[in-house]
């Protein structure tokens, strides 16, 4: 993979290019192809088109450089102590001060910042911030005081005495108890450490706790600190990969997410599952919820927990009432109706369905049916798709090589054969998806489901021909000796191929995304223009009007634009 | 013996609990396990518990006063916020507990909570959803049960 993803930050982009637009790339190449070989010599405008579609996709490249970044955990903690500094400056508050009032407004300083200069008395309030102790003593003037500390209940001289800005008075060993308790059992929630008298809700700072405990949970806390700076930040999320510690930064909103990693995981930023272009991401996840409701753990999710309504974190019930506090961020809420607790009344009352059990049984029976339909058409070309990718590792790993000598060409040339196997990689991948959308497509629009269907199988046919060629013929080349000179025309069938199933699953893909929007005005104007005078697609039979020349199914539509103004 | 490792502050608290017991609690700890504590609590003045004993069984657990005791009716008692195992629904004995509080707090809270059902935080919820729709009912109930459960027999 390494060559195809010099930069992370651009790879999603770079690999569009692979993927979908480009089998150009080695155009200056005299050796093997020519443009006419390619295009056939049907089109002159190609060329030209294709280059724009390059520039564009170039665009869309240094855009989105710009909309995701891979931080590993020393650059999220500068990042994390250069906003402190910025609300500690701009707020004048003490560092400890700024990094309480970031946690308890996700991370953001602009939220930060408008909540303190809208109202700073209800801030420090919410958070626990004090201006000047509740309690005043002069325990700091005279040491030799005795304390009664109300934990361990024991006397202290008032230098062993801590109290934090309210001024309640505890011995330093029930207070580092106190903290290293909360630290090593209230996971993340000993972020929101508060003063231990019960009325008190004086939020206790890093500086308490980096004084007060031992390096082990000093490391514990910084790290639930790190993870709340990725975890709450709305602008950042941990890769989902295997044991990867990097977190993506992402401020794109065209609504693609998919990003990769600098493990080469990609995932969706939005839902953290793997890219699934063109379905939704919540689709994806009903989809996926539905794979595995056979699986005993998904059942125990079901059954026993539930998302903190306002932190989504999954929260198991395991004792009492129906009222809830959500342990991370203190949130009340109901555990029957999700609803907050602040004025909540009776949730009993039965929505009731209208579905009779009869009825309700057929649609089970029928839906399974289709289900499973859709659901081994999923998988397969999933399958595929993880095989296609260790084949393509297998191909160049071992027979670029032997390729090399048998066709006397260096290896460095073979750079097309890669690319029809990451082609056929993520058309597996959109095809996979593609079920799943199927899946999921409206029964009572058929027109749409037609369409779908005929689309999804004219791109499967086009994958099969592009799989076989390379999986199959690239084959026939291994053991020949000597220059053969069917290699070009291999060479030649190949790139044609990829570009063209690149070029019909992008089309598929964004037509999908757009939920298929164009059926009805082909419905008729598809007629208008049959009826005037049309012109059958040679590739996908698609009836095209006589104004344009390239097919506008199968070919980009920028190439439409230009060959329109011809 | 038992209590040589009992922490000062049990001691204490235990000593203070039998030498100025709180008006209508009593609370002693038992004699193979100065951790377990045999509690009673008379039904509060004009409440539907008025005359009763309610029998408590009250326990410190090994991070006391870090965490929160655990207390459980053993007597039958008709409460919105206590369910028939006798668990009680209380924000200081899970996450309001704050190691400041003690076991005479805990027990004075439980007093004040006979006094003052809560329907809206039930733990039961056919007695919450009585004591909603039909209070006058739900307290002949509760007064019920305290002369059938509570009456120091």
């Amino acid at each position: 993979m390494d060559d195809i993803h010099p930069s992370s930050d651009s790879i999603k982009v770079e690999s569009k290019i692979n993927y979908y637009s480009d089998g150009f790339d080695d155009n200056e190449d005299p050796f093997f192809l020519t443009d006419d070989d390619l295009v056939g010599g049907d089109d002159g405008a190609a060329d030209a088109l294709l280059e724009d579609i390059r520039e564009d996709e170039i665009d869309l490249l240094k855009q989105k450089q710009q909309d995701c970044k891979i931080l590993n955990a020393t650059e999220l903690r500068q990042r994390m102590e250069h906003d402190v500094a910025q609300v500690s400056a701009v707020l004048s508050v003490s560092k400890t001060e700024a990094s309480i009032l970031l946690r308890n407004y996700n991370w953001s300083v602009g939220k930060v910042n408008d909540a303190w200069f809208t109202d700073e008395s209800a801030v420090r309030e919410k958070v626990g911030l004090f201006v000047k102790p509740v309690i005043s003593s002069d325990i700091v003037s005279n040491k030799r005081k005795i304390i009664f500390c109300g934990i361990c209940f024991e006397s202290h001289t008032s230098d062993r005495i801590i109290y934090a800005d309210c001024g309640h008075l505890y011995c330093e060993i029930c207070w580092s108890i106190y903290i290293s308790t909360s630290i090593n059992n209230d996971g993340a929630g000993c972020l929101m450490l508060r003063c231990p008298e019960p009325s008190c809700h004086a939020a206790i700072g890093q500086d308490m706790i980096d004084s007060l405990t031992s390096e082990e949970d000093r490391k514990k806390y910084s790290d639930f600190l790190l993870r709340s700076y990725v975890e709450d930040n709305r602008t950042t999320k941990w890769c989902p990969g295997p044991a990867c510690e990097y977190a993506i930064e992402f401020s794109g909103a065209d609504g693609i997410f998919d990003v990769t990693c600098h493990c080469f995981t990609s995932f969706c930023w939005n839902c953290k599952e793997e890219c699934h272009r063109p379905m939704d991401c919540d689709t994806v996840k009903r989809w996926i919820l539905k794979n595995s409701s056979e699986s005993e753990n998904v059942n125990y999710i079901l059954a026993y927990c539930k998302p903190c309504p306002n932190c989504k974190r999954p929260i198991e019930k395991n004792h009492g009432c129906m009222h809830m506090t959500c342990r991370v961020c203190r949130y009340e809420f109901c555990w029957l109706c999700l609803g907050p607790w602040k004025g909540h009344m009776n949730c009993n009352r039965y929505m009731e369905r209208t579905d009779t059990d009869d009825k309700r049984k057929k649609l089970a029976k029928e839906s399974l049916e289709k289900y499973t339909h859709y659901f081994e058409r999923w998988d397969a070309n999933r399958k595929s798709k993880v095989k296609a990718l260790a084949d393509h590792q297998r191909v160049k790993d071992e027979e670029f090589k032997k390729l090399s000598v048998s066709q006397d060409i260096p290896e460095a040339h073979f750079e097309f054969i890669s690319k029809a196997w990451l082609q056929v990689v993520e058309c597996r991948r959109a095809l996979e998806w593609s079920y799943s959308y199927g899946y999921y497509l409206p029964d009572n629009e058929p027109a749409k489901k037609q369409f779908f269907e005929y689309l999804q199988g004219e791109a499967e046919s086009t994958l099969e021909k592009l799989h076989n060629c390379v999986e199959s013929e690239l084959k026939e080349f291994l053991d020949v000796d000597g220059l053969s000179k069917k290699f070009s025309e291999f060479r030649t069938k190949l790139v044609g191929l990829t570009t063209v199933t690149g070029n019909y699953f992008e089309k598929l893909v964004r037509a999908l995304e757009n939920g298929l929007s164009d059926v009805n005005s082909h419905g008729t104007k598809g007629l208008e223009d049959e009826a005037e005078d049309s012109w059958h697609c040679d590739r996908c039979t698609y009836a095209n009007p006589s104004s344009i020349r390239s097919c506008k199914m199968c070919v980009p539509s920028d190439i439409d634009n230009v060959s329109g103004n011809e | 013996m038992a209590s040589s490792n009992l922490p000062r502050r049990i001691i204490k608290e235990t000593q203070r609990l039998l030498s100025e017991p709180a008006p209508g609690i009593s609370a002693s700890p038992s004699e193979d396990n100065m951790r377990y504590f045999n509690v009673m609590i008379l039904g509060p003045t004009q409440s539907p518990y008025e005359g009763g004993v309610f029998k408590l069984e009250l326990f410190l657990p090994e991070e006391y006063p870090m965490a929160a005791p655990k207390v459980r009716f053993l007597t039958k008692i008709y409460h919105p916020n206590i369910d028939k195992l006798g668990r009680i629904c209380l924000d200081i004995l899970k996450d309001k507990w704050s190691p400041a509080l003690q076991i005479r707090t805990v027990l004075l809270s439980i007093q004040a909570l006979l006094s003052a059902p809560n329907p809206d935080d039930p733990l039961s919820e056919n007695i919450a959803k009585h004591w909603k729709t039909n209070e006058a009912e739900a307290v002949e109930t509760a007064k019920e049960w305290t002369r059938l459960y509570a009456s120091g027999a």
